[in-house]
C-alpha cells in the first residue's frame, strides 16, 4: 500500500508547499455541524477537506444481545461504514469488510477510554459512522465527528477527543495527509489525543519512521489537535446559539 | 455571575469539588457533559434520564405480567409496577402517571401510586428540559394549560402527556419551542407571545 504505484508518484513537497498548497503544519479545512439528525440521541456531520462523514449516537439503551451486557458498565459499540459511492476504489456493497471492522474496533477503543460507562450498567452506547465521501484520513474525521455526536447526546465523557494523522512526504513530516499523500507518502500515522491530558487513545502506523521523525510527528499532531478541538467546541456551541426545533443537514 | 457553557473535559474548579456531572482528576474538577456552569453548579444541556426515587414519571405499559406491569419510561431500564400497588388494571399501550418508589444498584426500578391517563398524545422531550417546561411554581405549564385548554401531565423523565378537548397541537408546538430554547432567558414571555399570536 505504501508508495502506491511509484511510477505515477507526484512531487509531494515543493519548496515547503504540499500538493494542495498547504504548509506542513496546516490542516485541511474542517467544518462540523452538530445535531443534524432528528431521531438519533446525538449526531454530527463533518466535512474535513473532501471527506464527508455523518456520525450518529444512540444510547444508553438496553444492551442487546444480553450476553454482551455488563452489570458494571455500559458497553460501547461502534460501526464504521463506507458508502459504496464514497471513494475512487470499488467499495462494493456496504457492509463489514476487513478494513471497516478494524476501524470500528479502533474507534470504539478510543472512546472506551473517555466515556464514563460505569454510570449506566447493563446498557449499550452505539456509535454509527457513515463515510459518504472519502479522501484520506476518514478514521480521524470519524473520531472527531463521533466525539461531537456523543457530546450532543449528553453522554458523560472525560474529554472531548479528536484525531489527526501525520505523514512523511518526500522525507519530511507533515500533518493531516490527503489521499495523494496517504497513497504515495513514505509513512502515515493516525493519532487520537485526549486534549485535556495529552493521553494517546488511538495510535496506528503504516510505513517506517525514525525516532526523531516520530517525535516530530507527535508534536505536529498535538498542535493540530488543539485547533480541531476549537472547531468541535464551536460546532456544539452553535447548537445552543441558534436553537432549532427541527434538525436539518445544512452546511454553509 | 454569568453562567457559561462548558464542554466535556473543561475545568470547572481548581479544587477537588463534589459537583454533579463533573469528575475529579489530579486534584481538579472537570465537566463530563455539555452544560451550563453557574455558581458552582453544573446543569447538563442534554443527556439521558437518570431516575431518582420520588420522581413523578409518565410511562407506557409495554408488558402485562402475572404479578404486574413493565413500564417504558425513557430509560434503558424498564420499570416494574406491581399489581399490589394499584387498584386499576392496565393493558399494553396504556399511558400512566406514576412515582418511582425504588431503584437498586443495577438500576432495576419499581413504581407506585400509578394512575391511568385519559386518551391523548405523548410528546417526548429531553428530560433535562423538564424544569423549564414546568417553570417556576408551575408558571410555564399553567400558562400553556390555560391558553390551550388542555390537560397536561409532565413526567420528570421527559414524557409529556397532553389530553382533554383543547388545542393539543398548539400545546405540543409550545412544548417543542421550550425544548429548543430551554437554555435561553426570557422564555416565558416568548412562549406567552407565541401562544397569543397563535390563537388569533
Amino acid at each position: 500500500m505504501m508508495g502506491g504505484n511509484t511510477a505515477n508518484k507526484p512531487k509531494l513537497l515543493v519548496s515547503g508547499k504540499r500538493v494542495d498548497g498547504r504548509g506542513v503544519e496546516d490542516l485541511r479545512q474542517i467544518k462540523i455541524v452538530a445535531r443534524v439528525l432528528n431521531d438519533a440521541d446525538g449526531s454530527a456531520y463533518i466535512e474535513w477537506g473532501k471527506n464527508k462523514i455523518l456520525a450518529g449516537v444512540y444510547g444508553p439503551s438496553e444492551c442487546i444481545p444480553r450476553h454482551d451486557q455488563s452489570l458494571y458498565r455500559a458497553i460501547v459499540k461502534c460501526r464504521y461504514n463506507m458508502a459504496p459511492f464514497s471513494g475512487m476504489e470499488e467499495h462494493g456493497r456496504s457492509g463489514p469488510s476487513r478494513r471497516s471492522k478494524e476501524l470500528s474496533k479502533v474507534i470504539k477503543e478510543a472512546f472506551e477510554n473517555v466515556i464514563i460507562a460505569e454510570s449506566f450498567p447493563k446498557t449499550q452506547i452505539e456509535i454509527f459512522v457513515e463515510v459518504l465521501q472519502s479522501d484520506g484520513g476518514t478514521r480521524c474525521a470519524a473520531v472527531t465527528a463521533a466525539a461531537v455526536a456523543l457530546a450532543d447526546a449528553g453522554i458523560p465523557m472525560k474529554d472531548l477527543i479528536n484525531a489527526v494523522a501525520v505523514c512523511k512526504i518526500d522525507g519530511e513530516m507533515a500533518v493531516d495527509p490527503g489521499k495523494e499523500e496517504d497513497n504515495f507518502g513514505e509513512s502515515d500515522m493516525p493519532i487520537a489525543f485526549s486534549p485535556r491530558t495529552g493521553d494517546i487513545l488511538l495510535y496506528q502506523m503504516d510505513g517506517l519512521l525514525t525516532r526523531e521523525e516520530l517525535a516530530r510527528g507527535l508534536e505536529l499532531a498535538k498542535g493540530a489537535t488543539e485547533k480541531i478541538r476549537k472547531i468541535q467546541v464551536d460546532a456544539i456551541g452553535k447548537v445552543y446559539a441558534e436553537p432549532k426545533e427541527e434538525r436539518f443537514l445544512v452546511i454553509k | 455571575m454569568e453562567s457559561k457553557i462548558v464542554m466535556p473535559g473543561d475545568i470547572v474548579s481548581d479544587k477537588p469539588d463534589r459537583i454533579s456531572y463533573a469528575f475529579v482528576d489530579k486534584g481538579k474538577t472537570y465537566s463530563t457533559v455539555v452544560g451550563l456552569f453557574h455558581d458552582g453548579k453544573l446543569v447538563p444541556l442534554e443527556g439521558p434520564y437518570e431516575p431518582l426515587v420520588e420522581d413523578q414519571i409518565v410511562g407506557v405499559v409495554t408488558e402485562v405480567k402475572f404479578s404486574g406491569y413493565s413500564v417504558e419510561m425513557n430509560t434503558a431500564y424498564a420499570a416494574f409496577l406491581s399489581s399490589r400497588e394499584i387498584r386499576e388494571r392496565y393493558e399494553m399501550g396504556d399511558t400512566i402517571l406514576a412515582r418511582v418508589s425504588m431503584i437498586d444498584e443495577v438500576r432495576s426500578t419499581e413504581l407506585t401510586d400509578a394512575k391511568k391517563l385519559p386518551a391523548g398524545r405523548l410528546v417526548k422531550v429531553s428530560s433535562v428540559k423538564v424544569p423549564r417546561i414546568i417553570g417556576k411554581k408551575n408558571s410555564m405549564i399553567d400558562m400553556i394549560k390555560s391558553s390551550t385548554g388542555c390537560e397536561i401531565s409532565v413526567g420528570r423523565n421527559g414524557y409529556v402527556w397532553i389530553s382533554g378537548s383543547g388545542n393539543a397541537t398548539l400545546a405540543e408546538k409550545a412544548i417543542r419551542m421550550i425544548e429548543a430554547q430551554a437554555h435561553t432567558s426570557g422564555l416565558t414571555d416568548r412562549v406567552s407571545a407565541y401562544l397569543k399570536s397563535a390563537k388569533q
